[in-house]
């Protein structure tokens, strides 16, 4: 393909993807307006209230981190043609091994026992998607399946160590939580003045790593023939199981470790309303649109980080429920899939 | 003194019989739309929409069956919104209705929200019992006359979807088109037709199980109310190797687990410990464990997610 068609076809497919998430954006406006909201109130809210004071940029880059983190796994698991599903069971399960490892293994040195709770993360997400990934490379069961299934069976294991083994004795009567981290073990700020933490760059740092790992090597075209076509993937004597077992344990422990950061840089205690926040599916929304490119997961994450945040603000301005975020991305969704399939079809056929 | 029949197998009986319609109809609407070779994804955010439907046109009309035509109409417009872009515009199954999973999430919730900002009340009724004073009947009244006439409509939608599949021409032809769209559009056969058909047919079950979630699971509506329970359904399917028949059982065994744990917590008083949620995840668990079990022979429609361009 010449060059200039590929610039062409790129300018194409960010006027298609705008034009997907005006539509959404526009459908968000209409319910607040129908809901009796005012039109000016709701697109500075929208554009300018995640901006507008510390902790709207904290969120925006707090939801960044998620999103980039659970995206890139779920990408990279996409490469190779399987669907996680679960990145929210597994992001649920690394919250609860955060508390796990704090709770019962104290006995550790300040330093040792930090690092260990991201790992715990980490591995609490790898174990939990090591069930699907064995079942598919073993019995050759479907991910997809899997996945969700684990998703329900992952919220019922949080709240029972919510309410019983991690539980801050301070809970005697309503809705469980944990003991809150103390600052030592809080990532910290880096300036005062906006609350970003060190995972932000961190991320980013692990997003440039895996770029080079995953895009610059022929592991990216193996994946991708894995995700094509399981025959081909064989004829050319691709590992097959080898890729699998790589992307699907990888998505698993990144979406922990998701859970690790947005603990120890955000929430710093594990209640009920941290469990279903749907963040699993906008990781795959993210990963998507940005077409399961390291770099560009994470263009799309720091988009529909700040995007869903304006929009509940949005909502809140009208008294509309902050669900209407979810009304708008599924719309985006489809349009950005409809723009994906446009801009193919023009050069494909 | 607790009794075997009394207070334990009548109740997890009842109670099987009870919540299988929704996985029931769930399942076959899937089996079709899958043995056609479009896996609808969507499903939980139509039995949102159509959920909320019921409870709302409930409310103001005051008639079920005129809440289930309602929630029959909500399934079929989201449906064929799916249905025209995952057949017609051909875009990828599982994200598209993943969207329309999350649409309706939104929607759903939304629309309920600002219609009715407190809520409803009175409560939701929902349908009679089959037999009126069924409990002048010990055992058999309480398991199966005071339920609901969907009860029984559900099991004879099986033996209908078995057969429909199994015998019918048109069956053969949703067959033929998930199998070899090819062949089947060489024999005349309008594959993105059949295909449109079974999936809507799909979406409309995925309505009534929606309204039936009404009453018989929540007596009012919420957000992400369903909680997983429509995304189960795929595993079923899956388990069920795409037999009407083995999604019975999965659906009927899951129910029974399901029963069983919650009728043990009720009666050993550790309802309130936080060991219950342990056994809440039992069904599932169950179901997971039979994926390796019998999933092992599952073989999928061959063009399944695969949508057909004719030529």
């Amino acid at each position: 393909m010449r060059a200039d068609t590929q610039g062409l076809r790129w300018l194409q497919t960010t006027a298609y993807n705008a034009f997907a998430i005006g539509l959404g954006i526009l459908a968000g406006l209409v319910v607040v307006v129908y809901a009796g909201g005012n039109l000016g109130v709701a697109l500075s809210s929208l554009f300018l209230n995640p901006v507008s004071f510390s902790g709207g940029i904290q969120q925006i880059f707090v939801r960044f981190v998620l999103f980039y983190t659970m995206g890139m796994g779920v990408g990279l698991a996409l490469k190779a043609g399987l669907w996680n599903i679960g990145a929210q069971g597994q992001l649920l399960v690394g919250m609860v091994m955060v508390f796990v490892v704090y709770t019962f293994m104290g006995f550790l040195p300040w330093p040792l026992l930090y690092v260990s709770m991201i790992l715990g993360a980490a591995l609490g997400g790898l174990l939990w998607i090591a069930v699907p990934t064995i079942l598919r490379v073993k019995f050759g069961a479907n991910e997809i399946v899997v996945t969700i299934l684990l998703n329900v069976v992952a919220f019922n294991f949080a709240f029972y160590m919510l309410s019983g083994p991690i539980k801050s004795a301070g809970t005697a009567l309503g809705f469980p939580h944990t003991v809150e981290l103390p600052a030592l073990f809080k990532i910290p700020g880096i300036t005062s003045a906006v609350p970003i933490t060190y995972a932000v760059p961190a991320t980013i740092v692990i997003g440039i790593i895996l770029y080079f790992l995953v895009e610059r090597t022929p592991f990216r075209v193996k994946a991708n023939t894995v995700g094509e076509s399981l025959e081909t993937a064989k004829y050319a004597g691709i590992s097959i199981n080898r890729i699998m077992v790589i992307t699907m344990l990888a998505a698993g422990a990144l979406a922990g470790v998701a859970g690790a950061t947005y603990l120890m840089g955000y929430r710093y205690e594990l209640d009920i309303g941290s469990f279903s926040t749907n963040y699993g599916l906008v990781a795959i929304i993210c990963a998507l649109v940005g077409r399961k490119h390291m770099l560009g997961i994470g263009l799309a994450s720091f988009f529909f980080a700040y995007m869903t945040i304006g929009a509940e603000s949005m909502a809140l301005s009208a008294n509309v429920p902050t669900y209407v975020v979810f009304a708008m991305e599924g719309i985006m969704m489809i349009g950005i899939l409809l723009g994906n399939y446009l801009s193919e079809r023009r050069y494909v056929t | 003194m607790t009794d075997l029949f009394t207070d334990i197998l009548i109740p997890i009986f009842s109670t099987t019989l009870q919540l299988s319609p929704f996985y029931l109809f769930a399942s076959m609407g899937e089996i079709v739309s899958e043995k056609s070779g479009v896996a609808n994804m969507g499903i939980e955010g139509i039995m949102l929409m159509s959920l909320m439907s019921t409870f709302i046109v409930e409310y103001i009309t005051g008639n079920a069956w005129i809440a289930l035509l309602g929630a029959l109409g909500v399934a079929g417009v989201v449906g064929t919104l799916f249905a025209f872009l995952a057949i017609r515009v051909r875009l990828d199954q599982i994200a598209v209705g993943l969207a329309i999973y999350l649409l309706g999430l939104g929607l759903s919730f939304v629309i309920f929200n600002t219609t009715y900002p407190s809520g409803l009340t009175p409560n939701y009724v929902g349908l009679p019992p089959l037999v009126a004073n069924w409990d002048k009947i010990p055992y058999i009244g309480t398991v199966f006359l005071s339920q609901n006439i969907l009860v029984y409509v559900s099991l004879i939608l099986v033996v209908i979807t078995s057969f429909f599949l199994s015998r019918t021409s048109l069956g053969l032809r949703v067959r033929a088109v998930g199998e070899n769209p090819k062949a089947a559009d060489n024999m005349g056969v309008n594959v993105n037709k059949v295909r449109f058909l079974a999936t809507l047919f799909g979406c409309l079950m995925f309505g009534v199980a929606g309204f039936y979630f009404a009453g018989n699971f929540v007596a009012g509506f919420q957000t992400d109310i369903i909680a997983g329970r429509g995304f189960i359904v795929l595993a079923m399917v899956y388990f069920a190797n795409w037999k009407p028949y083995r999604a019975l059982f999965a659906g009927l065994s899951f129910n029974v687990v399901y029963a069983a744990q919650n009728r043990y917590l009720a009666l050993s008083g550790f309802g309130q410990a936080s060991v219950s949620t342990l056994f809440n995840m039992l069904p599932y668990v169950f179901l997971l464990a039979l994926i390796p079990v019998f999933g092992r022979k599952a073989r999928a429609p061959k063009f399944l997610l695969k949508p057909y361009r004719k030529g």
